[in-house]
């Protein structure tokens, strides 16, 4: 049997209330298996519980019950570490180091060094589209390159499993995009990504699986085909069909006892609209000057 | 992914937060203005006294050794203040521990870091002292030559010696060694109290109090082993007092060294061990505290 990418049992996670004898629950019981090479998504409201998951995880907070390993190792040994990347929500770097010495000292701290961190560094940098804003200081990066170069930072030491939380929070639609390109590109190249957002649109278009928290409860959990799947109804998209055809499917229909729900022409996301729309005025800047 | 098995402790990445956060804190504005004032003040200490040789020696001294230990002190507390809640500000914190390092690598990295910084400060201040020193010892030599020019060889090379012995002495090392050493106690309990602070404010000001507290710790302490009337009370404090607080006023040889007596070797070492002992102690308390936060 395939060992879990991520695996949680039973963990449960309270956190003290300052001078009050109570506790507030972060995450309650929670079971949860990340498969290797899915992506996974983790939804819930704010103050859901995704951020404390994420954390224990990473063994950034200790739970209170139950147990979590990376890879078949405790996730509170550092060495568990080795196959993660992190990238926390809306990140802050040192401000006084370059994109590249950022993405150097990330490196160093993951045991790269030579003319192989070098190497890595200017691949992550062309890999996140900011190959020319590698020399600037963090200092005056914009929200989406902060971003950008927080991916790079976690993806420095090529690990087998990436932890975004709010990958996307703050970021244009067009850098939004670049970020869900990049994530189906890691998916790809054989890597498990874990991830938490409440942008449910994104995470339908990217995950494979996702898990649905609340007040520290997984509610839901399964593949996103079988759990968006409404089973007693059936969709036809036809192209160029003459009114006449859709007249005669819907006599059709109603014959055989089905009702028809829904008749009209299929809409475009505004999301795809923005994208199309901006995409024609922005052909003449290269990718990698979007943000700056 | 890697196939080296993981180490607990890697020189490497000790290295890389400890040359980091020097970096961070070489840039920052308030380490120059500091530096800065200090450098000023030994400068000017020259012009100070225009009195006997050995006063003006002496005040020179004086002021120059004390610019050094404030500087040093401020500046091993702000420095080190700010290190922990930014990063946790910032979410740096997170970005760092969620690769393969551990928090004693972390918390040591960022003290080294601070240390290495005191040296460097240190060293530049030093070293503006040695040459304001030894202009003004060779401009006072040639003047008692000039002064002591028809005097007997034996009254004119027992001048120049008197003008030595009140100039530079080797002792001023010993000084300097032990300014540093006052920078890296105070460094290493301005970490302990990051560690549970949430704001670079909280730990300044708590560490105000250390400083004065750790000035008078020796007469706590002496109270808390010799007397036996004090109440339980009096008592627990009085020990809280002896036992919790660095004894800074070990560190205060400045006194010998500007006076040209000489620091006793022994004295020098049981200092230096002492201090030594008490920057292991913080950090080892440190990191206890800093293993159970929850981040």
């Amino acid at each position: 049997m395939t060992e879990a990418a991520v695996a949680l049992a039973g963990v449960t996670k309270f956190f003290p209330v300052p001078f009050q004898r109570r506790s507030v629950t972060a995450v309650r019981d929670l079971n949860l298996q990340v498969a290797p090479g899915e992506i996974y998504g983790l939804l819930g409201p704010n103050g859901s519980g995704k951020s404390t998951t994420l954390k224990i995880i990473l063994g950034l907070v200790t739970p209170d019950g139950g147990t979590v390993s990376i890879f078949g190792q405790a996730s509170e040994r550092v060495a568990s570490r080795e196959s993660v990347g992190f990238l926390p929500e809306s990140p802050y770097f040192y401000k006084f180091l370059t994109g590249e010495e950022t993405l150097r000292f990330y490196g160093k701290l993951c045991g790269l060094r030579g003319a192989v961190l070098k190497e890595r560094v200017a691949r992550m940098l062309d890999l996140v589209g900011l190959g020319s804003a590698g020399q600037r200081r963090i200092g005056g990066y914009s929200k989406g390159m902060l971003q950008r170069i927080g991916l790079a930072q976690a993806l420095i030491h090529e690990p087998a499993l990436l932890i975004l939380d709010e990958p996307t929070a703050g970021v244009d639609p067009a850098g939004s995009r670049d970020i869900q390109n990049l994530v189906l590109e890691l998916k790809r190249a054989g890597k498990t990504v874990l991830l938490s957002s409440h942008l449910l649109g994104q995470m339908q278009e990217i995950c494979d699986r996702v898990g649905i928290l609340c007040d520290g409860v997984l509610l839901r959990e399964g593949a996103l085909s079988e759990l968006l799947e409404v089973e007693t109804q059936t969709q036809l998209t036809l192209e160029n069909a003459p009114r006449s055809l859709v007249d005669e499917i819907e006599a059709l229909a109603a014959r055989s006892g089905a009702r028809l729900v829904q008749r009209g022409a299929p809409r475009t996301s505004l999301e795809r609209l923005f994208l199309e729309t901006t995409s024609g005025a922005k052909q003449s800047d290269p990718p990698n000057k979007r943000d700056a | 992914m890697h196939s080296q098995p993981h180490r607990v402790f890697s020189s490497a990445r000790f290295a890389a937060i400890s040359g980091n956060t020097f970096i961070g804190l070489t840039r920052l504005k308030i380490f120059y203005v500091l530096l800065l004032f200090a450098l000023l003040l030994i400068g000017s200490s020259v012009f100070m006294a225009r009195m006997t040789f050995q006063q003006e020696f002496q005040v020179l001294k004086d002021v120059a050794l004390g610019a050094m230990s404030l500087f040093t002190s401020l500046l091993a507390v702000l420095a080190t203040a700010r290190l922990l809640p930014q990063d946790a500000e910032d979410r740096t914190i997170y970005t760092i521990l969620a690769k393969p390092v551990s928090r004693f690598e972390y918390l040591a990295g960022k003290l080294s870091g601070v240390l290495t910084l005191l040296a460097v400060s240190l060293i530049a201040m030093s070293a503006l002292f040695f040459v304001v020193l030894f202009l003004r010892e060779q401009s006072v030599l040639s003047e008692t030559a000039r002064q002591m020019s028809g005097a007997p060889a034996e009254i004119q090379a027992e001048a120049v010696r008197a003008v030595r012995t009140a100039g530079f002495n080797s002792n001023l090392f010993s000084a300097i060694a032990v300014i540093y050493l006052k920078g890296c106690v105070l460094a290493a309990v301005t970490l302990l109290v990051s560690t549970f602070a949430s704001t670079t404010i909280f730990t300044t000001i708590t560490m105000a109090f250390v400083y004065f507290i750790g000035h008078l710790q020796s007469i706590a302490r002496e109270y808390w082993l010799q007397t036996n009337s004090a109440g339980w009370l009096t008592k627990t404090f009085l020990a809280v007092v002896a036992l919790l607080f660095p004894d800074l006023q070990i560190f205060n040889l400045i006194d010998d060294a500007v006076a040209g007596t000489a620091i006793p070797l022994t004295l020098l070492l049981k200092t230096i061990g002492l201090g030594a002992f008490y920057i292991v102690f913080y950090l080892v308390v440190s990191l206890a505290l800093f293993f159970r936060k929850e981040l």
